[in-house]
């Protein structure tokens, strides 16, 4: 319905739906970020039906089957050094990789939404948030997230805390800066002359306007979370084994590297391809979300 | 842009990964082939993935210190690498008037590096000082029957026993009751700065990266061929093997079967075995439940594939339910299937019967990799009979404290059995005495105390033997320690290396060998 008119029309409606829709246009416009999309979506997909597309348990050994290269019979990724599935451990890694980086940026952004909002809005408490925030960029990104899991203990749970605490001092930058320009808006100064209360402002009015921001920042982060979440199983801080976490997987392989190198170079492709996909497509949604940017272009 | 840095950040991650932590080269060791004859090619290099934490012998208590230890000091008695047999070194002759009484006759015109004559006041200063409490020798027990020391005459010493010792001779060719010299110890630090009668004298050490010996040009055995042994810090294995590849390093122990396809590979690089003492055991914690349940336990060594297990070492463990090994003094043919065999029905039957399957056990596993390959195979075996078992990794300073407390369920054990003497095994790993410390599985069984005991006591072999069988096979029934694997000593040894003999403990002596 209105989505017609307004591809046709040079001024839209300003509805929701088709602002999406401008977006998606503006995105699928953009090749590499349709590829990252499509990688995202096999990971999805992967994640979701992983019982059904694999054939073994990914933690079932067959230690007469061990280090079988890619394309054996029945494993046509191989099999890692205890014989179990390299396939069947990639794609339950897919779901452990997903839901990692959606738990640590959900909750990361949490904290950064709430204290960006508080920053940008309450001058009073803007020195002391961003004075604390600062305390948390002072430490090198990892190095943070190793000293968190050095105080909670080694486990997946932990690393999705300490990867949220690294991510909220970047995601109150972002948004203390959004609501520094928004609140200066006229219709915030409608709201306020109305008597709205600062609540209302900040929650209905603000954070909906500076949403743009907030996506492109959560998508590149995915690519941040799952990465850190790797290295850091790599170190042997985060996923325990025999738990199929990609990171982990890396590191179990290294010493094979000579005789099944599979059993490292399969779960590190997977990494990279995943990174790359989340920063291409939050690439791509930072350019459709670019108001400045001509649609026409 | 800046998604396309982090992009090219993550590829040498993940190549990173792959290469282990690469180290950089000592510069210093940029021969570019290994045949070349420059200088220098009598000079061995060897690679170890620690550095020692000291060089006394009465200071310290580990294998990565031993082997340095080996090379610059002597025991009066010595374990011989092929037969087993025990033999003089610094000794000359001993005899037992009664079995409280070792008289022992030291090898006459021996002198310690520094000049210090070796004789029987040497001795008798080196064991005081091993068994003075203020000094705290870490591995004190060793010698803890012997009460008095006399000086007889000047190759003479007498070491009275409290008790009868029949492990003497294995604890006196032990490397931790190495002679020192008495003038170094009293002037200076032999931890640092170490003197013994050995083939190999110290250079230097620089902290965390290598310690050098020199050849003694005096030694009394005649002069090694030799002349400087570097014992350099490697931290990776792989890295170290690279570095054999390249000529860098000529001789690494401890090889493990990840690493011994690579090395079959390669044509410049032989890997070295021998069966060892060593032994490696799943084991539980005796005094919580259900693992105090004996019925509970045999079902637990019914659920482990111990054969699938070893086939994965690839030739570098051997299979053996029997604690005391192979190798080990006290061991007796045919003991290899005394343990309850791998029946995965039966353990299932008994978990069922008992409802053992309504708790989940707590695994302890240190992180090495020998261990972690252990636990995720035993975990996988485990499961499959309906016992759920979580698995909690640590460092291995971390493992050696928890375990010696109460606070796991199941975990893994080692000993290597330096003395290579059954009841320097039994007796700490299983005897009540050692609940607390060495003792990690806190068996407290008085029948197998009393036979332990025995088998130290009595100097009559044949019958310590056959106590220490019995001893054994109590407490493979009472399935305490289910043996995983008995150790293959395995070394990459580059090709120019002649003459290397590694010893069933998993020691050398590097005085015989040379390069070409």
């Amino acid at each position: 319905m209105s989505s017609q008119t307004v591809t046709g029309q040079k001024v839209g409606k300003v509805e929701k739906d088709s602002f999406f829709l401008d977006i998606m246009k503006r995105i699928l416009k953009n090749k590499l970020a349709v590829v990252g999309l499509v990688i995202i979506a096999i990971q999805v997909l992967l994640a979701l039906f992983a019982p059904i597309i694999t054939t073994y348990a990914p933690d079932t050994q067959n230690l007469g089957a061990r280090e079988l290269p890619i394309g054996s019979e029945g494993h046509w990724l191989g099999t890692d050094n205890h014989g179990r599935d390299m396939w069947s451990r990639i794609v339950y890694g897919a779901r452990i990789s997903i839901l990692v980086g959606l738990g640590s940026v959900a909750l990361g952004l949490v904290g950064g939404v709430v204290l960006g909002l508080l920053s940008g809005y309450y001058r009073r408490l803007d020195g002391i948030i961003m004075r604390l925030m600062d305390l948390l960029f002072a430490f090198p990104g990892i190095l943070l997230a190793m000293l968190i899991i050095a105080i909670l203990g080694t486990s997946l749970v932990n690393v999705v805390i300490a990867i949220s605490i690294w991510s909220i001092p970047n995601c109150a930058r972002i948004v203390r800066g959004s609501v520094l320009s928004a609140k200066k808006e006229e219709y915030i100064l409608a709201q306020r002359s109305l008597g709205s209360n600062d609540r209302r402002i900040m929650f209905k009015h603000i954070l909906p306007n500076i949403t743009a921001p907030i996506i492109v920042f959560s998508t590149m982060r995915m690519a941040t979370a799952i990465l850190s979440t790797s290295a850091l199983s790599y170190l042997g801080l985060g996923a325990q084994p025999p738990t199929p976490e990609w990171g982990a997987m890396i590191a179990a392989g290294q010493d094979y590297m000579w005789t099944a190198p599979h059993m490292t170079i399969v779960p590190g492709i997977a990494i990279m391809l995943v990174v790359f996909a989340f920063n291409v497509v939050g690439d791509g949604l930072r350019d459709a979300l670019d108001p400045n940017m001509d649609l026409n272009n | 842009m800046r998604k396309l840095f982090l992009l090219i950040l993550a590829i040498p991650m993940i190549l990173l990964a792959a290469c282990g932590g690469e180290n950089e080269a000592n510069p210093e060791q940029g021969n570019e082939s290994s045949e070349s004859g420059e200088s220098g090619e009598q000079d061995l290099v060897y690679a170890t993935t620690s550095d020692a934490p000291g060089l006394s012998p009465i200071d310290t208590n580990d294998s990565v210190s031993s082997h340095v230890i080996e090379q610059i000091y002597e025991t009066l008695f010595q374990r011989n690498t092929e037969t087993g047999e025990i033999e003089p070194r610094l000794a000359e002759s001993y005899e037992t008037p009664d079995d409280n009484t070792w008289v022992i006759h030291l090898k006459e015109d021996i002198e310690f590096q520094d000049g210090t004559p070796f004789n029987a006041e040497a001795v008798k200063y080196t064991f005081e000082t091993f068994l003075d409490p203020d000094r705290g020798a870490p591995r004190a027990s060793l010698l803890a029957p012997i009460d008095t020391i006399d000086v007889e005459d000047e190759y003479t010493v007498v070491l009275n026993t409290s008790e009868p010792y029949g492990a003497m001779l294995a604890a006196l060719s032990h490397s931790n009751a190495s002679i020192v010299s008495p003038e170094a110890d009293q002037n200076g630090d032999i931890n640092e700065e170490p003197v013994g009668t050995g083939p190999y004298q110290f250079v230097e050490w620089e902290k965390g990266d290598e310690i050098v010996l020199e050849k003694n040009a005096d030694y009394w055995r005649g002069e090694p061929t030799l002349e400087q042994v570097t014992f350099r810090v490697v931290p990776s294995v792989s890295t170290a093997i690279s570095m054999m590849e390249t000529g860098e390093v000529h001789f690494i122990d401890g090889i493990t079967s990840e690493h011994s396809s690579r090395i079959e590979g390669n044509e410049s690089i032989n890997l070295q075995t021998n069966d060892g003492t060593p032994v490696y055991a799943f084991g539980v914690n005796y005094e919580r439940e259900p693992m105090s349940n004996p019925e509970f336990r045999k079902a637990l060594a019914h659920a482990i594939d111990r054969d699938a297990y070893v086939d994965t070492l690839d030739g570098l463990g051997t299979r053996s339910d029997s604690i005391v090994g192979e190798q080990v003094f006290g061991y007796e043919e045919g003991s290899e299937n005394i343990g309850y065999e791998y029946d995965p029905e039966k353990a299932r039957e008994i978990i069922e019967e008992n409802n053992f399957d309504e708790e989940t056990i707590e695994m302890l596993v240190p992180n090495r990799d020998m261990y972690i390959n252990m636990g995720e195979v035993v975990q996988a075996q485990f499961s499959e009979v309906g016992i759920d078992v979580e698995m909690e990794m640590m460092d291995w300073g971390t493992y050696l404290d928890v375990s010696a407390e109460d606070e796991f369920d199941v975990s893994f054990f080692g000993w290597s059995n330096v003395t290579g003497d059954g009841s320097e095994l039994l007796y700490p790993v299983l005897h009540s005495d050692n609940i607390g410390s060495s003792n990690r599985a806190r068996y407290a069984n008085d029948e197998f105390d009393e036979l332990v005991d025995a088998s130290r006591q009595t100097t009559d072999q044949d019958e310590r033997q056959e106590l220490i069988a019995q001893a054994n096979e109590l407490a493979v029934e009472d399935a305490i320690w289910v043996p995983m694997h008995h150790g293959v000593i395995a070394a990459a040894v580059h090709e120019s290396v002649d003459n290397l003999e590694l010893d069933a403990t998993g020691s050398w002596e590097l005085y015989q060998v040379t390069r070409e």
